[in-house]
């Protein structure tokens, strides 16, 4: 999903760099308020995870592929602040290294991967009740990392959409659908990936699921 | 640093198992981009591994996988550095 240069105006591009970096300055502010130095090792090890992990594209039907995004992955094991901005990381050394999204496209790609990405931890909170429901755990991942793919597919539909090397086909009225149609399906790849890596690393490692972890120490203060 | 040791080698070994079996399709954005003819413009930065290779070595498969090892030790440096910029340092312990 990452877009490349080219295909997004300049205002597109200007815009989306302004949105985004607002995004990030919130994140970075948050993250220096909630995270101990503890977290850096798991934060470093699992961005690395998904700088691997996206070089992997999985083949869809009728000849198309994708791969996993990690958006969720990163929220659920680093919180949503820190999964915005350690996907920042990865998606720079993408862009500066590998030429896999562009350099002025960069502000929309972190906030089509990084930023929806790392608030579906929110969706997750709001379907477990605040993760007090167990059971509905991992549905909750798979639900939330299903709906950052397929919402991370619908704003750059938006973006290509509004910008002229799209206006001529159609405008929105075409990326839009044709977009969401291949997205629907690849978010359950993306889910699928998602909800079986975090339940393994529950197995055998349950003290990396930070972003849960978290959440249960916030609420075992409030209430002793 | 050891703590490093045993993630790392699972991710590279993930890697190494899995660069074979990646999909070459297009993506589901470079997909609907074929979809409507939209022409790419020539890239005005190509990087240095553009498409996950390393230019210099001709065997694809090891081209990709050195890549791959390459930029997931940057990823994991440039986000230990990020790590240690945005945590707080410990605390002294509880009493």
């Amino acid at each position: 999903m990452h877009i490349s240069d080219g295909l997004l105006s300049p205002l597109i591009c200007g815009l989306m760099y302004a949105v985004s970096a607002a995004f990030l300055v919130w994140s970075w502010k948050k993250a220096k308020a909630t995270y101990s130095r503890s977290l850096t090792p798991i934060l470093a090890v699992s961005s690395a995870f998904v700088f691997a992990a996206q070089m992997i594209n999985f083949p869809i039907p009728y000849g198309t592929s994708g791969h996993l995004v990690g958006g969720t992955f990163l929220a659920v094991v680093l919180g949503p602040y820190a999964a915005i901005l350690s996907m920042t990381i990865v998606l720079l050394i993408q862009a500066l290294f590998f030429a896999d999204g562009g350099i002025f496209a960069f502000g929309a790609n972190v906030f089509n991967m990084a930023i929806i990405g790392g608030l579906s931890f929110f969706l997750i909170k709001i379907l477990t009740k605040n993760f007090t429901k167990k059971n509905w755990l991992l549905p909750s991942i798979f639900a939330a990392s299903w709906l950052s793919v397929v919402l991370g597919a619908l704003a750059c539909a938006l973006q290509i959409g509004f910008s002229p090397a799209f206006s001529e086909v159609g405008g929105i009225a075409v990326t839009v659908p044709a977009m969401l149609f291949w997205h629907v399906i690849i978010g359950v790849g993306e889910a699928a990936i998602t909800t079986t890596v975090v339940s393994q690393l529950g197995r055998i490692q349950p003290t990396v699921l930070n972003g849960l972890a978290l959440v249960r120490r916030a609420q075992n203060e409030r209430v002793p | 640093m050891k703590g490093y040791l045993k993630p790392l080698t699972l991710i590279l070994v993930f890697l190494a198992i899995l660069i074979p079996f990646a999909s070459e399709a297009p993506d589901g954005l470079e997909r609907v981009v074929e979809t409507f003819g939209i022409e790419e413009h020539e890239p005005l930065w190509n990087g240095l591994m553009p498409d996950y290779t390393l230019p210099a070595i001709s065997n694809s498969y090891a081209s990709t996988f050195l890549a791959g090892v390459f930029g997931t030790f940057l990823v994991l440096v440039m986000s230990y550095i990020m790590g240690i910029a945005i945590t707080k340092k410990e605390a002294k312990p509880h009493e």
